[in-house]
């Protein structure tokens, strides 16, 4: 989906969600169980997860594992596929009912997004809270985009915390905190928000992130005045852990200014400790998995990029981390 | 960016001379050692060993084996602290006519190009022919099945289907008590044995049989063998000190080693150094008794603690120092290797012998007992890196951070080691099969995964290994194999193969004469032909392992072992005769959630949804899936299966588990022990694989089976802690000899402080859910090479990729690729 306001699947009792796993060690504090929220506003064009991008399901097609059984033409009342030549579905005759991915017997067609309730996803973690407690973990809400699904985050959230479980947020910061106060909620009922600091520039991030919709013209600094609100507590003192996350892009976000314009943002706000992402390619599988148009070829940035980009930071104060090595009693704040 | 490790756990770097030790390890070929066979040859034609003939079977294997221990050569090598050859060469074999090393001369003539090469002169192979072909009839094998109506028997070692003995090579799988050894010295029982026989009573004041009589007589003469070893160890050494060109630094060195070997292990040892040396001396004697496999030197934090504090105490010794002297020992134990034909290596591929050192874990009462030598091993192990030792960690709600923190250190280091075991599961399990809490809670691990009370048992805990997959063919074919099918089979080594699916057994009913698969109308009916074959399987391998009892009792007894297992002193009784407090003998399965994974493939598929009948899926299964390629892929992706928390697919492995375990501990073996089961399979997984049909899991005929307690290849879809929550879910209350639980971690998955509290979390919390045993391997970009060129190599390993995990055999080659370059290369 293209635009910035949510669409359907905004309801309190059921959301889509891509992935679930468990065993995360770099999103948040100690092990956590990952929950893929499908939707997001944005369409950067190094994204590693492009099955979040759209809010309903999709149909994916792993070629690798299929056989070439023609099951999937067979069940297809309309039509919709051709075996094994590529492309391997018509999508103008496709009426997602998903009865192909049900009867593949390989996997090879599998479908993206699947509908979630509050109970299903707390009977789901539930056998990890034993884990979560060990390590000090919890759950992180992920995606995509959470916040496109504020009533059904923040009930789960709220719902996992009753147990005593931590919650973390990810997001990339694209919301609308005053709107109907869901996503203010949300926010407000969670341990931490882990928060992606990207591309600083208006004009670079329309064309690196807005995907063609969302640019809206407003969006970066949107995104800049949400991580300030949030980082004055969110006017409230019982407000989450905010911590920044920045996508280390070749080309992209690695840029000399870009990286200082965000170091003295950063600084300002007040932030003392900030994680540094290095790209990867993972993505890339993906996209052809959803037949998507391949992104742009790029390479993982290397050990001296990663540790120049740190030093931009580190000279105003504020402290680099790798995922999953940050000290997130330490460096919240800016000394 | 941050440093990943906290100073307390840092782990050290090798000393100087530990890293010279270790390279020149590294830089030598592997060998074969003939000085043990023909110094028994030359003892048989001596003047000792024709008088011999006459006497007590029993004091006849002591003379031998004194007259081994006593002119061998004994070969000091450059800057170790611990001395004493394992072998005649400085990386080598041992080979023993008795067992099975004879399976070696299958590769007589290509032993350089070997997977694992060895490396032997022209003459050194006639002599190793010479040796084993003049051996066969003399071996353990041999005697026991080399007669009319068993010579099918004596086949089944080349052609290993349902089971494969491992007895028939050796007993060995033994943790003598150490903790004796060490503080009283062989003194103790050389002077028991020298009151009996003084007396000729026993303590009771009934006068001693003949057997008891050569029972002491044994002991006596296997220590003086020992201390005679020991005396030309520290005569070698003092000639090396006095050579001239030796430093003098070298010099008090080797003045120490001397020293110690003068005394220990007869005398009880004064000092740590002394302690150590003791346990190396003993451990080569019981090497060249039985065979390699194996033998354990159970609890040593707890055994050195009191020499180490006194030394600390006293100025002597500092933790460095001591640091570097276990570093030494460990090295140490890289010398032998045990002599595998590569048929063999299929079922215990990788040249591992298992010498265990059991780390942490509980007092009599359940008190943490962890000390800092536990910690100093572990360091110790940092240091060398190696293929052995063998390392086990004792976990339970007592352990403290520091030390399980070490401890997944170094399993970050990359070499699978160490592997944890959880005091509840197990102390239970051995409470279950008749110990006490406190011998029970005294237990350390034999070899991989086996587990014995310490100094008090005769597990014989690797005899036999057992293949249950091939039960359920049995049971949907009325007891005979399936047809055999070309397939393509990849072997450890990575290397395709196109062959048959091994001959034998097809001509005629292999199993038990279970109904035909049109006969069997219920789902019950099915389980109950495979209890069936089970019990068929096991019984007639308990059959053949009684045979060997009986020859090891009359021909080949253990007199270093008994002297050191509690209850053989007592009784005057060798190990063999059943002179230990504790006797089992274990078997271990092979395959276990292909089998329970199957299990429900043919409830859902046959029973529930009515898709086939029995019949119809037999001959799908008969044709290896032939022209049903589109049935294989969905059982193999669309069924649910063990290991991923999935209450009916865990309770099919438990049905299946239990058909096992039942029909194991309805035996008791000739010695009066009990059987007991574990789950764990070396590399059996491949050789039975190898011999096993088509199976209803959607594991195609050839290929190989699961590992012990892990689940089906490609089977785990939800990540570890799914693994952890099925296996966990598990009874393994009648499971006395444990199981192995493989994970498998991309290193970048789990490096650092995060991953290191991350896995610690995990084991904590598998062991509080009543976990048995569990490890980690942190793989490398080598590995996952492996992998790539063979997904079945290495299912299952979950990448890492910021904010992401996945599973390597998921991704495209080129992705693949990428990680494996990241992996190589660490950056990320
Ligand atoms: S059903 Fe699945 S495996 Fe069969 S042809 Fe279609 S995509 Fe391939
Ligand atoms: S989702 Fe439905 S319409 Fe689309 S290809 Fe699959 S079966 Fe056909």
């Amino acid at each position: 989906m293209a635009s910035a306001e949510p669409r359907p699947g905004r309801r309190r009792d059921e959301a889509k969600v891509f992935s679930i796993q468990h065993f995360c060690l770099h999103d948040g504090p100690g092990v956590r169980s990952l929950i893929f929220f499908k939707g997001c506003p944005l369409r950067c064009s190094w994204c590693q997860n492009p099955e979040s991008w759209d809010t309903g399901p999709e149909l994916a097609f792993k070629a690798r594992l299929c056989i070439g059984c023609g099951t999937c033409r067979l069940v297809c009342s309309h039509g919709a596929i051709r075996v094994p030549a590529h492309p391997w579905r018509d999508p103008s005759r496709c009426r997602g009912c998903f009865t192909c991915a049900e009867k593949c017997p390989t996997g090879a067609l599998s479908r993206f997004g699947e509908p979630v309730t509050v109970d299903g996803l707390v009977e789901e973690v539930r056998p990890e809270f034993p884990l979560y407690r060990s390590s000090g973990g919890g759950v992180t809400l992920s995606g995509g985009e959470p916040t496109l699904q504020p009533e059904f985050a923040a009930a789960l959230a709220g719902r996992l915390r009753s147990y005593g479980v931590s919650v973390a947020v990810e997001t990339c910061g694209l919301f609308d905190m005053d709107g109907s106060g869901a996503v203010r909620d949300l926010l407000n009922n969670v341990d931490l928000v882990l928060f992606d600091v990207k591309v600083y520039d208006e004009e670079s991030f329309g064309r690196l992130c807005g995907g063609g919709g969302t640019g809206a013209g407003k969006a970066a600094s949107r995104i800049r005045d949400n991580l300030m609100a949030l980082a004055d507590g969110l006017g409230s003192r019982r407000g989450p852990r905010v911590w920044p996350r920045l996508p280390l892009i070749p080309g992209m976000t690695d840029g000399r200014e870009n990286l200082a314009a965000w170091a003295g943002f950063l600084r300002k706000a007040g932030f003392g400790g900030l994680t540094i992402v290095p790209y990867h390619a993972l993505g890339e599988s993906k996209r052809v998995w959803l037949g998507l148009d391949r992104g742009p070829a790029l390479a993982a940035p290397a050990a001296e990029d990663v540790e120049a980009a740190a030093g931009i930071f580190r000279s105003v104060g504020i402290r680099v981390f790798s995922p999953g090595e940050e000290a997130w009693e330490a460096g919240t704040r800016a000394g | 960016m941050t440093s990943s490790s906290t100073p307390e756990t840092s782990l050290p770097e090798p000393t100087r001379r530990i890293a010279r030790i270790r390279a020149e390890l590294f830089a030598t070929p592997y060998s074969v050692c003939l000085e043990r066979p023909e110094l028994l040859a030359r003892f048989r034609k001596s003047a000792e060993g024709r008088q011999a003939r006459r006497e007590h079977p029993l004091t006849r294997r002591a003379r031998a084996l004194a007259f081994v221990f006593s002119h061998r050569r004994p070969r000091v090598y450059s800057d170790e602290l611990i001395v004493g050859n394992m072998t005649s060469r400085r990386i080598a074999a041992n080979y023993y006519p008795e067992g099975g090393s004879v399976n070696i001369l299958e590769d007589i003539f290509r032993l350089e190009k070997r997977r694992i090469p060895l490396e032997l002169s022209a003459r050194e192979k006639w002599r190793l022919a010479a040796v084993g072909l003049g051996g066969i009839l003399g071996s353990v094998a041999g005697r026991a099945l080399l007669r009319p109506g068993r010579i099918p028997y004596f086949l089944d070692f080349f052609r290993a289907k349902r089971y494969f003995i491992t007895e028939e090579a050796g007993v060995a799988h033994q943790v003598v008590d150490y903790r004796t050894v060490v503080h009283e010295g062989l003194r103790k029982a050389d002077d028991e044995a020298a009151r009996r026989l003084d007396s000729g009573l026993m303590p009771g004041g009934l006068p001693l049989t003949a057997d008891q009589r050569a029972f002491y007589e044994s002991v006596r003469l296997t220590v003086a063998g020992i201390r005679d070893m020991a005396a030309n160890l520290a005569a070698e050494a003092e000639r090396l000190a006095a050579e001239p060109g030796t430093p003098a630094k070298r010099r008090a060195e080797l003045a120490a080693s001397a020293a110690a070997c003068r005394r220990v292990p007869y005398e009880p040892a004064r000092t740590f150094l002394e302690g150590l040396q003791a346990c190396w001396l003993v451990h080569i004697g019981l090497n060249l008794e039985d065979f390699e496999q194996g033998l354990s030197f159970g609890r040593l934090d707890q055994i050195l603690y009191p020499l180490y504090t006194r030394d600390i105490e006293e100025g002597r010794l500092t933790p460095e120092l001591a640091t570097e002297i276990l570093a030494s020992f460990c090295l140490k134990t890289c010398e032998t290797m045990p002599l595998y034909s590569e048929r063999i290596d299929q079922y215990f591929s990788g040249a591992g012998v298992a010498q265990g050192i059991t780390l942490g874990g509980t007092d009599a009462e359940g008190l943490d007992v962890t000390n800092e030598l536990s910690g100093l091993i572990l360091d110790a192990y940092a240091m060398v890196r190696t293929r052995e030792p063998a390392l086990h960690v004792r976990v339970h709600a007592g352990t403290p951070k520091w030390f399980l923190d070490k401890a997944v250190a170094v399993v970050q280091l990359g070499c699978g080691k160490p592997s944890f075991f959880g005091d509840g599961a197990v102390v239970t399990a051995l409470e279950e099969v008749g110990m006490s809490p406190a011998h029970a809670r005294d237990y350390a691990v034999i070899g991989c995964v086996e587990m014995g009370s310490q100094g008090r048992t005769y597990n014989s805990s690797d005899a036999a290994l057992f293949n249950l997959p091939l039960c359920l063919e049995l049971a949907l074919n009325g007891g005979r194999r399936f047809p055999n099918v070309p397939v393509e089979t990849v072997g450890p080594d990575g290397r395709r193969r196109r062959r048959g699916l091994g001959l034998g057994g097809r001509w005629r009913r292999l199993g038990a004469a279970t109904p035909p698969a049109k006969d069997l109308g219920t789902f019950e009916d099915v389980v109950e032909a495979f209890r069936t074959q089970v019990r068929h399987g096991v019984d007639d391998m308990a059959k053949v392992l009684g045979w060997l009892e009986e020859v090891y009792r009359v021909s080949r007894p253990t007199p270093v072992n008994s002297i050191l297992t509690e209850g053989c002193l007592e009784r005057g009784k060798d190990v063999t005769w059943g002179g230990a407090l504790y006797d089992f003998t274990s078997i271990q399965a092979a395959g276990l959630a292909d089998a329970g994974d199957s299990l429900l493939a043919i409830k859902r598929l046959v029973f529930d949804e009515q898709r086939f009948t029995l019949e119809e899926l037999v001959s799908i299964l008969k044709a290896n899936f032939a022209g049903h390629e589109a049935l294989r892929a969905e059982l193999a992706a669309r069924f649910p299966k063990y290991g991923n928390g999935h209450p009916e697919a865990d309770r099919m492995t438990q049905i299946a588990a239990d058909a096992f375990a039942d029909a194991v501990t309805s035996h008791r073996n000739t010695r009066g022990g009990r059987y007991v089961p574990g789950f764990y399979s070396m590399t059996c997984h491949w050789g039975f694989g190898r011999m096993t049909g088509a199976l209803p899991n959607g594991r195609p005929a050839g290929t190989r089976l699961s590992n012990g307690l892990s689940p089906a290849d490609g089977a785990d879809r939800r990540g570890p802690t799914a693994v952890l929550r099925s296996a966990a879910s598990l009874d393994s209350r009648k499971w006395a000899n444990c199981y192995a639980l493989n994970l498998k971690f991309d290193s970048k998955a789990v490096q650092g402080g995060a991953g290191r509290a991350a896995l610690a979390s995990l084991f904590e919390t598998f062991f509080d859910a009543g976990g048995m045993q569990v490890q980690a391997n942190v793989l490398d970009a080598e590995s996952l090479r492996a992998a790539q060129r063979d997904p079945s190599a290495h299912p299952g390993i979950v990448v890492r990729v910021a904010g992401y995990c996945a599973y390597f055999n998921d991704l495209q080659p080129a992705v693949q690729d990428e990680i494996i370059e990241r992996t190589a290369h660490g950056v990320g």
